[in-house]
């Protein structure tokens, strides 16, 4: 576990900092595997003194562009309370693990009152986290319904395509 | 879309080119209940060209506050893969 170092001066003693982070095994591995990691994580957030709030996994994607010779991968998404110090601790973990080929952390929140979040973590939604959604190909021809996130179709209500797009040809010809 | 009293004022410039007058409200502005995030790149790809670039606020009409809080999340998503860096078309 990492040296318990000084956090930044912003800090207020007590509160904790939310982080979300996401990352990308590669596209053969088997649910096992996604578990082992997942758990692997998962122990090492409660070892740091942070706590789980939630745990996704989005399934088998295509990745915008090549990451490690891999053109798709498994996305897992950990949202989690922590403090400094934490998440250098799960990314050397992740470093070290040879499925995961990009890992990403983000600071969602700081000074964050841990009483006030609830976990959406129970041992059922950790297991299901292990399981890859459904592949894209699935959801494209309708077999299975949509993801969490990624899908235009969440934002169906806001015709966006017309709002932003809808006058840009013209403007884009002049202005180059 | 366009509203026809602002065509109008267009048409009324004389000499030089048609200006577009048309003044867009930022929409995460007008919306509340649109938020920006890096993990939503079905959003974002509506402020990215084709070729992956981010669109200026000129064109979507966003504030310049919004305007950073995209290109933020467009970064974000690039680095996981959600969104390319360049569409080079090969």
């Amino acid at each position: 576990m990492a040296e318990k170092r000084l956090g930044s001066c912003r800090d207020i003693p007590g509160r904790t900092r939310e982080y979300e982070t996401i990352f990308i095994l590669k596209p053969d591995v088997t649910n096992d595997v996604i578990g082992q990691v997942n758990t692997k994580i998962r122990h090492v957030v409660e070892a740091g003194g942070g706590q789980l709030l939630k745990v996704e996994n989005w399934g088998r994607r295509k990745l915008a562009y090549e990451v490690k010779k891999q053109l798709k991968g498994i996305y897992v998404f950990f949202n989690y309370l922590g403090n400094a110090g934490l998440v250098e601790e799960v990314e050397r973990n992740l470093h070290l693990t040879d499925t995961v080929i990009r890992y990403y952390s983000v600071k969602a929140d700081e000074n964050v009152d841990a009483a006030t979040k609830t976990s959406a973590v129970t041992d059922e939604t950790f297991a299901n986290a292990s399981v890859p959604g459904p592949d894209e190909e699935a959801i494209a021809t309708g077999q299975a319904g949509a993801r969490p996130f990624g899908d235009e179709e969440e934002e169906g209500a806001f015709d966006f395509e017309e709002a932003v797009f809808g006058k840009v040809d013209e403007p884009i010809r002049r202005g180059s | 879309m366009a509203r026809p009293e602002e065509k109008d004022a267009d048409l009324e410039q004389e000499g030089g080119r048609k200006k577009n007058s048309r003044r867009r409200a930022c929409k995460f502005c007008t919306d509340e209940n649109l938020s920006i995030d890096y993990k939503n790149a079905g959003l974002l790809k509506y402020f990215i060209t084709d070729r992956g670039k981010l669109v200026p606020r000129r064109l979507t009409g966003n504030c310049a506050k919004h305007q950073r809080a995209i290109a933020r999340a467009v970064s974000r998503a690039r680095m996981i893969a959600l969104m390319p860096f360049a569409v080079t078309g090969k």
